[in-house]
């Protein structure tokens, strides 16, 4: 299941925008709706295939989601693709109220997920977007972590009746799994067992995860297991109560460490009665001057080095 | 389906005594409900093909309720039309679980295309049908939605004005209720809005403008409608009155929504149909 031995990366915005040509082929119900950033979101290919199942609203996202309500009232599954932060904000009223409830099969697509839009500054940034997301009634929402796992995900869209949230990053990301893999809303990839902790994250940071959790075997001996919590609602409670057993649990997200996966988590250990020392990482609940999305994870500690530094701490205080 | 004046009109004078039944025992949007009870009947009992047996025929027209406050004309007239009964309306409205209420819900209403209530969306959403409507080689349904003059002021309805002009949705016929009114006041001393025709116009619309409490022209109007794959959306900017028909609610600020009492009830229902009789001079 996992990708050993090479040590590629891709961009996901690439993947998923030229996988968009294949949903397409498969099904001619597959509409792609953008609001002026065909070329940004990398659906040039889609338009060109099928100019026809291609709709542009201009800079209009507000309207780009309710013109795709309407053409998925009439049988259609409709993708829309902006950045994140316009997509699940400018446009959140029509996500909730023309989207989820009439329980449709729109595809929100949002690239740009946290602070990957990087250097274009907090205007460009997803902090919010998931906590948005998930507080809306039957929204599912997705963060792919890799190349493959995206494609997969984009497959399970085809299927799957009633609304989805998908952020994705537009920095490069490893390639982390083979064509194995195995995706399914509501469930989580262990890609790392370990019993003295756990790494619970989403997206752009499971690689850092993997390469923390690597560092810290090699540091001290301890065994980190790490879990890529793909689908952020459903969340795998499973998953989270079995992470519980490992006593120390960080859930790390380039997103606001209010609202996002950690908060799913925390609902779920605190539901549970778990009794588990526990950290949430990500954004810290604070603006930043635009920078590069590298700088900025460093800045908040959800890079490699800031979770090693974190899961330690945890490891220590036993 | 109606076809003469008389009937149209005799069914509009029964649509407003039904609405003012379900005034006296709840809190309704009366006076959008009036202003428009006129377009709606025309509309519902005269020009959609819509058949309450076969709600999903993919050669019906669609309707979507923009101004979704107008929810009890819209239920009124499909009660008119055997979609349920009006006396259902009358006893459900408002009710936990019941299928009526003050916007219109397709959760626990199947004759209802989209639920709605928050305004600005209706014309965006029939946009999008429509353009579907095209890709699936369907050129005779049109999709009609209801919109208030208030909710122009919403910007998505101009993301959409925009939109539909540019896939040449001439299957969309969007109709305005112009009753000059909105929960705060006068439209005129509210918003900046200015000519709302003119607005249409300059986006490349087939504007017609006209009393949109007159049934024969209301009638001519829809009769005379572009056809269904013709290229060009059409508005329908129609100058109503808020309130139509009941003395002491036309142009009042204060029955944008409201409840009446039985003496009251009494009252709009004697005088209605005096009007309706001087009209076809049966008296």
């Amino acid at each position: 299941m996992l990708n050993k031995g090479k040590e590629t990366v891709s961009y996901l915005r690439n993947v998923m925008g030229a996988y968009m040509t294949e949903l397409g082929k498969r099904d001619e119900k597959v509409v792609v709706v953008n609001a002026d950033l065909s070329g940004t979101c990398r659906n040039t290919d889609f338009c060109k295939a099928y100019p026809e199942r291609a709709f542009n609203t201009g800079i209009a996202e507000q309207n780009m989601i309710s013109f795709a309500a309407g053409l998925a009232h009439e049988g259609f599954i409709p993708y829309t693709f902006s950045m994140a932060p316009f997509l699940t904000m400018r446009a959140c009223e029509q996500c909730r109220t023309d989207v989820a409830y009439a329980n449709l099969s729109v595809r929100l697509m949002g690239v740009y997920a946290g602070v990957s839009g990087g250097i274009s500054g907090a205007t460009h940034w997803a902090l919010e977007d998931c906590g948005i997301m998930c507080a809306i009634p039957g929204m599912v929402v997705l963060e792919p972590s890799d190349a493959v796992q995206a494609k997969k995900m984009l497959d399970a869209t085809l299927q799957y009746n009633g609304p989805i949230y998908i952020r994705s990053s537009v920095e490069p990301v490893k390639d982390i799994y083979d064509e194995n893999c195995q995706f399914e809303v509501g469930s989580s990839t262990v890609l790392r067992e370990g019993n003295d902790g756990t790494f619970l994250c989403s997206g752009v940071i499971v690689q850092y995860a993997l390469e923390a959790a690597e560092i810290i075997r090699k540091q001290v001996g301890a065994e980190i297991r790490v879990v890529d919590m793909y689908s952020i609602k459903p969340i795998d409670e499973n998953a989270i109560v079995s992470a519980c057993m490992t006593g120390n649990i960080i859930v790390a997200q380039d997103h606001n460490i209010i609202g996002g996966l950690g908060s799913m988590v925390a609902t779920v250990i605190a539901e549970t009665g778990n009794g588990v020392k526990f950290r949430i990482l990500g954004i810290n609940d604070k603006f930043e001057a635009m920078a590069h999305a590298n700088y900025l994870y460093r800045l908040n500690g959800i890079d490699t080095n800031g979770l090693v530094q974190s899961m330690l701490n945890m490891l220590r205080s036993n | 389906m109606l076809n003469s004046v008389y009937e149209l009109e005799k069914a509009a004078l029964d649509i407003r005594k039904q609405l003012l039944s379900l005034c006296n025992k709840e809190v309704i949007h009366i006076g959008g409900d009036l202003s428009i009870t006129d377009i709606m009947t025309v509309l519902w009992q005269y020009q959609m093909k819509y058949n309450p047996e076969n709600t999903k025929d993919e050669k019906r027209d669609r309707f979507v309720l923009s101004k979704g406050h107008a929810s009890a004309v819209t239920s009124f007239n499909q009660a008119a039309i055997g979609c349920f009964k009006a006396e259902d309306v009358i006893k459900e409205y408002a009710t936990d679980q019941g299928r009526f209420s003050m916007h219109s819900c397709n959760l626990v209403n199947p004759f209802v295309e989209v639920s709605t209530g928050s305004l600005g969306h209706g014309l965006p959403i029939a946009c999008g049908m429509a353009a579907a409507l095209r890709l699936k080689g369907n050129t005779t349904s049109r999709v009609y939605t209801v919109m208030g003059d208030g909710e122009q002021s919403e910007g998505s309805i101009w993301e959409a004005v925009a939109n539909a002009k540019r896939y040449q949705l001439g299957n969309l016929v969007a109709i305005v209720d112009y009753n000059g009114l909105e929960a705060d006041g006068f439209l005129d001393e509210i918003t900046g809005l200015g000519n709302i025709a003119e607005k249409y116009r300059t986006f490349g619309w087939n504007v017609k403008e006209f009393d949109g409490n007159d049934i024969t022209v209301i009638k001519q109007n829809f009769d005379s409608l572009p056809p269904a794959d013709s290229m060009i959306p059409t508005v329908f900017v129609c100058h109503t009155v808020k309130g139509k028909g009941v003395s002491f609610m036309e142009n009042q600020m204060r029955w944008h929504a409201g409840k009446i009492n039985d003496e009251q009830l009494e009252e709009c229902i004697f005088h209605l149909d005096k009007a309706f009789e001087r009209r076809w001079n049966k008296c």
